[in-house]
């Protein structure tokens, strides 16, 4: 029953969906209106699960005293300013000036940070992918080397040369690997939504 | 100790280097601008052609991680947009996205951006399915979903996509264009994305399209100030720090090739472990 039932909504949704994108007709327009609406509800509401499991999940930590309560401490301070300030009587929500402040003055700059370490992060596992050795490793590691030395900000002949090299290496090879990726998710994707909406799984093989 | 220093104090030393540079910030003669100033001429035509007063949507969904190499156009861009007399109505489908958008609206404000040419439209959750919603409000039909002035949309003159997050320039080509004939869409997106959304730019569904850091600073260099320089990030980066940080990348790159012995790795089979 389970099967039959999900495989029939998607094919449902999907049908209205692409109906209404080849017919200007406005009672099919408002169908697929409410269709959008409610994945965006749902999709709202799994954001809220989402958040609440977090809370629960670190509230757990903290009250049982396992793995890290000064980071669970930390998350639940911050959902609580955010919530505070947002659900306070007087305030304007997410518009408020003081989660706007929140958001602008703490969230960006420590997620800013924190991905800037990134740089740090990502030249130690390189490294240690080539000194571990691995012919990939090696060869991974051999190529970002070339294109980092051509990604230099040098100006005149040579800058324009290096320039060149890297936009070069970046629109030919790494782009052609890259869509010829992209290419083979999206095959894959589409057979895996054909499966889904004839119903067929792994019992079917 | 030596295991320490090579734990701890190199990249300390690294980030102190790197600090270092960017706080002296010497030009040594290093030039970001790359050699190919077709991107931004391409998206200073598609701005000269806008109407007087554009309506321009601004779907803001950069992550963390890339938008500072993106943060100096991007705030170019706004000013020039404002400049022309734009309306901007910022929309968000993803979380960093709002998170920075919201900052980026914040500054505008403390700056002086002329009151009533920012509007918020906020955060619409649903991925796909906002952007659906999104390009119905632009063709001029009663949106689904979504918060208020979404209904405003309708007429809008340019969107401009700034990418990097899961839902940039190609969603947007895939599931706004289609639905809103007409409407231009310009996008601002990573270096990373490169690859992805290249093709959109040779095959014209993008109008224009800046993806590194080079193209940004040569839009950045023909932009005039304007009415609003001190909302325009016109300096951006420091060549002289990302040519350090490049440096100390090769660097670091180099010495693990050597300690990994290349030339006998690359001549045996992978060791199997």
């Amino acid at each position: 029953m389970r099967r039959a039932t999900i495989p029939a909504l998607v094919i449902a949704v999907g049908l209205l969906l692409f109906a209404d994108l080849l017919v200007v007709n406005p009672a099919l327009g408002d169908l697929a209106g409410v269709a959008v609406a409610a994945v965006i509800a749902v999709a709202a509401g799994a954001a809220i699960a989402t958040g609440t499991t977090l809370a629960v999940r670190r509230g757990l930590d903290l009250w049982r005293r396992r793995g890290d309560p000064v980071g669970a401490l930390a998350v639940l301070l911050g959902m609580a300013a955010v919530l505070v300030a947002g659900l306070r009587p007087g305030s304007a929500g997410a518009a408020d000036p003081a989660v706007g402040w929140i958001v602008a003055a703490l969230i960006a700059p420590i997620g800013a940070t924190l991905f800037g370490l990134l740089f740090l992060a990502t030249l130690s596992a390189a490294r240690r992918s080539a000194i571990r050795g691995g012919r990939e490793g090696l060869v991974l590691v051999a190529a970002a080397l070339v294109l980092v030395v051509a990604l230099l900000p040098i100006g005149g002949p040579l800058g324009t040369a290096l320039s060149g090299v890297a936009s070069w290496t970046l629109s030919v090879p790494i782009a052609g690997v890259f869509r010829g990726i992209l290419i083979g998710i999206a095959i894959t994707a589409a057979i895996l939504a054909t499966r889904t909406m004839f119903g067929i799984g792994p019992a079917d093989e | 100790m030596s295991e320490r220093l090579a734990r701890f104090g190199l990249p300390l030393a690294v980030v102190g280097l790197l600090a270092l540079v960017v706080a002296v910030g010497p030009n040594l003669g290093l030039r970001i601008a790359g050699s190919d100033p077709a991107p931004a001429g391409r998206l200073i035509e598609v701005l000269d052609r806008l109407p007087a007063d554009p309506a321009v949507l601004v779907g803001f969904d950069p992550d963390l991680g890339t938008y500072p190499e993106l943060r100096p156009t991007v705030r170019t861009l706004v000013a020039d947009l404002l400049d022309r007399g734009a309306g901007l109505s910022f929309v968000s489908m993803t979380p960093e996205g709002r998170a920075l958008a919201v900052a980026e609206m914040a500054r505008l404000d403390r700056l002086g951006a002329p009151r009533g040419s920012v509007t918020d439209l906020g955060f619409i959750p649903g991925a796909e399915a906002a952007l659906v919603s999104l390009a119905g409000a632009i063709s001029g039909q009663r949106p689904a979903a979504g918060p208020p002035g979404l209904d405003e949309l309708d007429g809008t003159d340019l969107a401009v996509v700034v990418g990097g997050n899961d839902l940039g320039p190609r969603s947007w080509v895939e599931q706004v264009a289609p639905r809103a004939a007409g409407l231009q869409i310009v996008a601002v997106t990573p270096t990373v994305l490169l690859p992805e959304v290249e093709p959109y730019r040779a095959s014209g569904q993008l109008a224009a399209l800046l993806t590194t850091p080079g193209q940004g600073a040569a839009f950045r260099e023909r932009t005039p100030a304007g009415s609003f320089p001190a909302l325009a990030e016109r300096a951006g980066p420091s060549p002289a720090a990302i040519a350090a940080g490049l440096l100390v990348a090769a660097v670091w790159l180099a010495s693990a090739l050597l300690a990994g012995g290349p030339a006998r790795r690359l001549l045996r089979p992978t060791a199997r472990r």
